[in-house]
Parts: C-alpha cells; sequence; structure tokens
C-alpha cells in the first residue's frame, strides 16, 4: 500500500490499477508485446510474398524509360554478349530477354530482414515463455559453513563447505566464493567452487553466488560458582540454544527464554524480538538440582549491550564468540534460456546477411548499337557505382577507394 | 617494464593521440576551407595528410589503451574515465574505416572533433585505476563493452555524417536564397541530392534551421559541461554540505539548506541562493544550471564573434562541402555497419554476461532499458528509410536523434539514475 500513502487515495490507487507499479508484468504491457508480435508477422509476410516473386522471377524485358529511371545510369557502347560475360564474372547471376539483360548479386541479403524477424519472433516467445512457472523458477538458500541444506523443490540438497570473502587492501571485495557440493540421497555427488561470474549447474539448475553474511555464532559462557571459581565452560549456539545445559552433576542449566535480537515491546511492555538477524542475543535461564529445584537464575545479554542479572549460587560471563559465515546462493531453473539463446543467434545470423551483403540489381538494354544500362542498390549505392564503372571501364576517379 | 612505467607511457600515448585528433581535425578543415577559397589550387593534399595523421592518433590511442590495461591488469573499461575514453577510440577507428572506403575529407572537420571532446569529456571523471570488483572479473567485460563501444563509435560517425548532410543542404537552401531562384536543385548543380530533399515545405524549412541552432546550443552546453567540470575539479575549490560537496559554487543548494549559508558570490548573490526541491539532487540542478547559462554564453560568443551574427548553423552551412547524396548514403552505412555489431554487443552480449553474473538475461535496469531505447530508435531508422523513404534530411536528424539517446545512455543514466551499471558511475 506505498503508493495510495505515498501519492494519495485517487493516484496511487489509479497507479497501481493501471499497472505502472509492476508495468513489466502488466495486462497492457503484455497487450504490447502481443501487438507488437502480430504485427512483425503480417507485415513481415505482406512484404516477404511480393518479394520472394521479385527476386526469384524477375521481369527481364524493361523499357528504356524505365532503365533511365533508376538509381545508377550509364550510356555504353558494347553489346549484351560482352555484357553478360563481364557481369557473370563479377558475380551477377544474368538472365536475358530480346533485347534485354538482368544481372542481379547478393539477393540472399534482401531475405536477411525476415530472418532478424523470425528470431526476434523466437526472441519475443522465450520472454513470454517466463512467465510460465515450471519454466522458471528460482530459489534462495542461506546456507551457514560447514553445513548442508535441503533445496525446497528439488531432489537435492547443498553443502557449504566453506565461504570465502577476500578483500583488496582497500577494503573493496575482490573475490567472494562458496566451497560448494551437491547431495543427491546422502551423497556427495559434484564439488566446486561458485563464484560471481562462475555459477555451477547442476540438473538445470543454474547456482549462483548471490550474497553473504556474517552473524554471531556460538557463544563461549563461562559458568563461576559464589567463590569467583569457574565451573565449566559452555558453548550456547545463538541461533539455536539447546534446552537444557548440565552445569556440575547434579545441576543443569534449562533455559527458559531466548530472543537473538531482545527489546521490550513499547506498548506491551514484554520481552521480544525486534528483527530476525541475531543483534541482541539475551538468555534467560534457571539453574536447577536434581530435584527440580531452583538455585538461581539468570538473565545473559551476550554481547554486553545491557546489564545481565544473575541471583543465586552461578554467574555466567561470555569469553568469546564465535561468527558465523552464510553464503546466499540462488538458484535458476529457466527452460527458456535454450530458446532466447537459439533466437538472438537466429537474429545475428539475419544481421550478417542484412547489413554486409548487398543485393545489386542490372538491368541493360540494347538500342541501336548502344546499351542502356540502369542500375539499383538496395544498400550501399556507391559501392554499387564503383563496382559498374569499373566493370565498364570508366575512370572511377581519383582517390575513390575500392569497396 | 613496471607498472608505474606502463601508466606512465599510457598517459604518454593518450596525449599524443590527442593532439593528432587535433592536428587532423584541423587539416581537414583546413583542407575543405583553403581548398574552395583556392578553388582547388591549394590544400589538395591536407585531406590525405589529415588521414594518415588521424591514423596515427588512432594507433597511438590503442597504444595507449593496450599500455594501461597491462598496467591495470585489466581491460580499461572498468568506469566511466575509461570508458568514455575508450568509446572516443571506437568512434575514431570507425571513422578511419568509413574515411577508407569513401574518401570524403569534410568528414573528418566533423567527426574529429567528436573524439576530441569525448577525450576531454573523460577527464571530468577521475582517472584513477580501480580494481574490479568481483561482478566485473569476467572476460564479458571487454568483449561485452568494446564491442558495443565500437558500434557506439559507428553511430557517432554516423551523426557526424548526418550532421554534416544537414549543414550542406542548408548550405545549398542559402545559397538558392542568394541566387534569388529558391531551388535547392538548381543551386546543387553538379552535386546530387536526394529526391525527398530538393522540394521541402517552408515549415520543414523554418524549423530544419532553428532544430540546428537547438542542436549547437546543446552542443555548447556539453562543452560548458567539460569546460567547467576540468576547471573546477582541478583548482580544488569546493562547498561542504553535510551530505554532499559542491565543486562549483551553489546556487542551488541541497534540499533545506538556509540560503546564504556558504556566504555569497562576487559579495552580491547569496549561496546558495534557493534550496532544492525534495525530488531532484540540489547538486544535480546546480550543476545543470551552470551548464545551460555557461553553454547559452559559450553559444552567444560563437554565434557573434565567430558566426559574425548568423546563425551557426548557416554559419557552417556556407561552408560545408559535399555531395549530400554521398553523406546521406555514409550516414546510412554507417548505421548499416553500426547496428549489428551494437546489437551483438550492447544487447546479445550483455544478455549472456548478465545471465552468467546475475542469473537472469534481462533486468530492466536503467542502463539496458536505454540501449534497448536507442536500438530501437535505429531499428525504427532503418524500417522507415525502407518503407517510408525516409532519406535525407529526416534520415539525418533521426541520425543525430540516435546518438543523443546513445550519450544519454552512457553519461546521463550514470549521473541520473542509480542502477545495477551504478559501479560505473562518476560524481560532478
Amino acid at each position: 500500500m506505498y503508493y495510495p500513502v505515498r501519492y494519495g487515495p485517487f493516484w496511487g490507487k489509479l497507479y497501481m490499477n493501471l499497472g505502472l507499479t509492476h508495468a513489466y508484468s502488466s495486462v497492457w504491457y503484455a497487450t504490447l508485446i502481443l501487438l507488437v508480435v502480430v504485427s512483425l508477422i503480417i507485415c513481415s509476410l505482406h512484404r516477404l510474398v511480393p518479394l520472394h516473386r521479385m527476386l526469384t522471377r524477375p521481369q527481364v524485358w524493361k523499357l528504356p524509360q524505365f532503365i533511365q529511371r533508376q538509381d545508377v545510369t550509364y550510356q555504353v557502347d558494347g553489346n549484351l554478349d560482352e555484357m553478360a560475360k563481364k557481369l557473370k564474372r563479377r558475380g551477377y547471376k544474368v538472365q536475358r530477354d530480346r533485347e534485354c539483360l538482368y544481372g542481379d548479386r547478393g539477393r540472399l541479403s534482401r531475405y536477411g530482414p525476415y530472418i532478424i524477424h523470425i528470431g526476434l519472433l523466437i526472441v519475443a516467445f522465450a520472454g513470454v515463455a517466463k512467465a510460465v512457472p515450471a519454466w522458471n523458477q528460482t530459489n534462495d538458500v542461506w546456507i551457514p559453513d560447514g553445513q548442508t541444506v535441503k533445496v525446497p523443490g528439488t531432489n537435492f540438497a547443498i553443502t557449504n563447505h566453506k565461504f570465502t570473502m577476500e578483500l583488496y587492501s582497500t577494503g573493496m571485495p575482490l573475490r567472494f566464493a562458496t566451497d560448494a557440493a551437491i547431495v543427491e540421497n546422502g551423497q556427495e555427488v559434484l564439488r566446486q567452487v561458485i563464484e560471481v561470474n562462475k555459477p555451477l549447474a547442476h540438473g538445470g539448475w543454474d547456482i549462483y553466488q548471490a550474497s553473504w553474511r556474517e552473524e554471531p555464532g556460538v557463544a563461549q559462557v563461562r559458568v563461576t560458582n559464589e567463590a569467583g571459581q569457574m565451573v565449566t565452560n559452555l558453548a550456547i549456539d545463538l541461533r539455536q540454544p539447546e534446552q537444557e545445559y548440565r552445569i556440575t552433576d547434579h545441576i543443569s542449566m534449562v533455559i527458559l527464554a531466548y530472543y537473538h535480537d531482545f527489546i521490550l515491546d513499547p506498548e506491551t511492555k514484554q520481552p521480544s524480538n525486534a528483527s530476525f538477524e541475531i543483534k541482541n542475543p539475551v538468555i534467560m535461564a534457571d539453574f536447577v538440582d536434581q530435584q527440580g529445584n531452583s538455585v538461581g537464575r539468570a538473565a545473559l545479554m551476550v554481547l554486553g549491550k545491557d546489564t545481565s542479572y544473575f541471583s543465586g549460587a552461578y554467574a555466567l560471563a561470555v569469553t568469546k564468540i564465535d561468527q558465523r559465515w552464510f553464503t546466499a546462493l540462488k538458484l535458476h531453473k529457466d527452460r527458456t534460456v535454450p530458446f532466447m539463446y537459439f533466437g538472438l543467434g537466429v537474429v545475428m545470423l539475419g544481421m550478417m546477411i542484412t547489413f554486409f551483403l548487398f543485393h545489386w540489381q542490372v538491368w541493360v538494354r540494347e538500342e541501336r548499337g548502344q546499351l542502356l544500362v540502369g542500375a539499383r542498390a538496395y544498400k550501399n549505392k556507391f559501392g554499387l557505382k564503383q563496382d559498374l564503372k569499373r566493370l565498364l571501364g570508366i575512370d572511377v576517379g581519383e582517390g575513390t577507394a575500392a569497396l | 617494464m613496471t607498472i608505474a612505467m606502463l601508466i606512465t607511457a599510457s598517459a604518454w600515448l593518450l596525449g599524443l593521440a590527442f593532439a593528432g585528433y587535433l592536428a587532423a581535425t584541423l587539416l581537414y578543415g583546413a583542407g575543405v576551407i583553403g581548398g574552395r577559397i583556392s578553388q582547388g589550387a591549394r590544400f589538395a593534399k591536407a585531406g590525405s595528410w589529415a588521414t594518415n595523421f588521424h591514423l596515427l592518433a588512432v594507433l597511438f590511442h590503442f597504444g595507449a589503451i593496450l599500455a594501461r590495461w597491462q598496467g591495470a591488469g585489466h581491460w580499461p573499461t572498468s568506469n566511466m574515465y575509461e570508458f568514455i575514453g575508450f568509446m572516443a577510440f571506437t568512434s575514431q577507428l570507425a571513422f578511419q574505416v568509413i574515411i577508407r572506403m569513401y574518401r570524403l575529407n569534410v568528414l573528418g572537420a566533423l567527426v574529429g572533433p567528436v573524439g576530441v571532446f569525448l577525450m576531454g569529456y573523460s577527464y571530468v571523471f577521475p582517472p584513477k585505476i580501480q580494481p574490479l570488483v568481483p561482478a566485473l572479473r569476467s572476460y564479458w567485460l571487454p568483449l561485452h563493452v568494446s564491442m558495443a563501444a565500437l558500434g557506439e563509435g559507428f553511430f557517432a560517425v554516423a551523426f557526424g555524417a548526418g550532421l554534416l548532410y544537414l549543414l550542406r543542404v542548408r548550405g545549398l537552401e542559402l545559397a538558392a536564397e542568394a541566387a534569388g531562384h529558391g531551388s535547392v536543385a538548381v543551386a546543387a548543380g553538379g552535386v546530387s541530392i536526394p529526391a525527398a530533399d530538393t522540394r521541402q515545405t517552408r515549415w520543414e524549412r523554418t524549423w530544419g534551421q532553428r532544430g540546428l541552432e537547438v542542436l549547437f546550443y546543446g552542443i555548447c552546453v556539453m562543452v560548458a559541461f567539460t569546460l567547467l567540470a576540468l576547471l573546477f575539479r582541478y583548482s580544488g575549490y569546493q562547498w561542504l554540505f553535510e551530505r554532499s560537496t559542491y565543486h562549483l559554487p551553489p546556487i542551488i543548494g541541497p534540499q533545506g539548506e538556509a540560503i546564504g549559508s556558504k556566504g555569497d558570490l562576487l559579495g552580491f548573490i547569496p549561496m546558495p541562493l534557493v534550496a532544492a526541491p525534495s525530488w531532484m539532487r540540489g547538486k544535480h540542478m546546480n550543476t545543470v544550471l551552470y551548464s545551460l547559462a555557461f553553454g547559452w554564453l559559450l553559444y552567444q560568443v560563437v554565434r557573434r564573434w565567430l558566426a559574425k551574427g548568423q546563425p551557426i548553423g548557416d554559419w557552417l552551412a556556407r561552408k560545408a562541402t559535399g555531395d549530400p547524396e554521398l553523406l546521406d548514403e555514409i550516414s546510412y552505412r554507417a548505421v548499416a555497419i553500426g547496428y549489428p555489431v551494437f546489437t551483438l554487443g550492447g544487447l546479445v552480449f550483455a544478455m549472456l554476461w548478465a545471465k552468467e553474473a546475475w542469473g537472469d538475461y534481462w533486468f530492466w535496469d536503467p542502463k539496458e532499458t536505454w540501449a534497448l531505447i536507442a536500438w530501437l530508435v535505429y531499428s525504427a531508422y532503418l524500417h522507415v528509410r525502407i518503407t517510408h523513404g525516409w532519406e535525407g534530411r529526416r534520415s539525418a536528424w533521426l541520425a543525430v536523434l540516435g546518438f543523443g539517446v546513445i550519450l544519454f545512455t552512457l553519461i546521463g543514466v550514470n549521473l541520473l539514475i542509480v542502477g545495477v551499471h551504478s559501479y560505473a558511475g562518476g560524481d560532478m
């Protein structure tokens, strides 16, 4: 409900209802994509059919007016046979009809745009197919060092043997890496270091290094008696403390309550957690003997953010806190990727054909011992001019380069 | 060689390249103007000398990139300083390709300055070598960025040729007006002009001319911004606020800042004069204000002193040469080469890298979105040329617009919008 609050009830609601808060997954956006696809198909077919006919069955016999109307025209001495031979030598496909001749080269170039459009249709299909949930699944897992976590929705678990973070001397991050292993049915089947830019691939899933976290892991706690003598040392896991710890043969410490981020709720004045993180862990415990009688109480502020409280026979003191490192791995299974890449490949192929081949057409008509030459370039008219000048033996002009 | 030596060598080579581009630009200009004044009797060789100088400069620039690559230990396209410099290189490399195809020397007088400007602009950003963050440590860094920049380099040439076309046609218009018959085709005389532009409506002429002035004002703003940024960065002035540091005297202060809290400018303008509204960063607004104002000043200086009071477009139009039809084709050809290269580098490689680094090939990140918008503009350019016969002036304006979008994608997005490409950002 961010938008109504930020922009007022009318504009905020309108904004949300129009789908502007999630434009790329909204209905009108999908409609736009659909319209683009449909118009792409129709436009392509509309032009492709006549184009194909023109390319495969060109009209060879042309009136002189038609030839003189072309982009590039010349009038030279010569005869058609000779002209046909020259054109063929330069790679033109030549057809004859009575006193006329037609030659063209680079015909394939004209089909290029349609190959690009087919590629774009495949790309659009792959993009839309991502909306199908089964084709596009993601998962995020947080794994502490040395532990194994089952990935929901898969048949495998991932072990984080060790997460490593390297820094430059300036404190900027240099490398994030997880020494990870895939575990299936309790057995490691694959072990690999996952890094940023080096994901692990397994069973259609790509597993990426996404994030990391460090938190207080295990608190080493010293227990002392009334005389101040050490009784024992305890290792208390701050994510999940045990319910009971043995202090001596007769006494145990029972955890009454544990808060990982202790706060007194300002309204109810009851203790609770301020967040999900371990920021201010507090252990409340009762020391009991074998008969179940309480011999003392403790409220330990593990990080010392407030004064701890002890009554009775025992006191607790934190001697050391071992940090625990988590790696965050992002799992992504996207079945549309091969289609997307194939589509992009088709687009690039089409672009090479379209932009690096040129379709040049030449019409020649023999008129009273002279040749009327008219030519048309779909692209690179300059290159066509140079080509024809060289072919017809006309000076190409000083300083103009070969194409 | 030690790393420090390589970095020094790189800086020297860069200086040589800069001087080379400048010399080539002046030679191209001299060749065109001198050739016209002397009616071809002199400066005949200036163009080919310029092209050779220019090639040398491109080689120096490439040497500078290689030296920095070895010195820094990574391909030098990892921050804004390196990237803008690299794009200056690709634009001039693309120019070398095109000039060797078409040998139209006047083009160098327009594309050369693009490289000179970009090199100057790169120094707005801190030129120090920064180590790579994990996300950038990939073989895709050289592939994606270099290839995209190469495509954009060809778009820069298309922009130059397009602008030259617009000037040339304006020049023919002026000649026709001066001759009193009003026909551009007649004024064109020996040169050929696309059919679409031989009969223009009055609307097209008026707005074509005004559009050119707006464009030159925009160029002045960018040049003014660069000069101001360099001047104040290296002069070391700074005004410290609670959450930002200004390098230009604060006229527009940060949001909520008391007026006049930093004394006054020139003794009578309180600093800041106003505080920024909540929706915009005061520092950016301040910089924009200065750029617009000094850009206007620069525009007026050029117009009054160099152009002797005529509009800058008209002034340059009278000097422009070249066959308009050929210019139109060069612009088209540069787009036709740049487009597939940009598609591969800027979109396809970007998608492949995103998939490998972040787990998905598309994020609708602002930079991705703007790269797509630029791609769509050039797609439109190619389509309307064929389906609607938009040749000549309209086509040239699209080439100019497309390059504007490219510049916004590279510069505006980094400065104004935050996204996954934000590591490449600069601060001004």
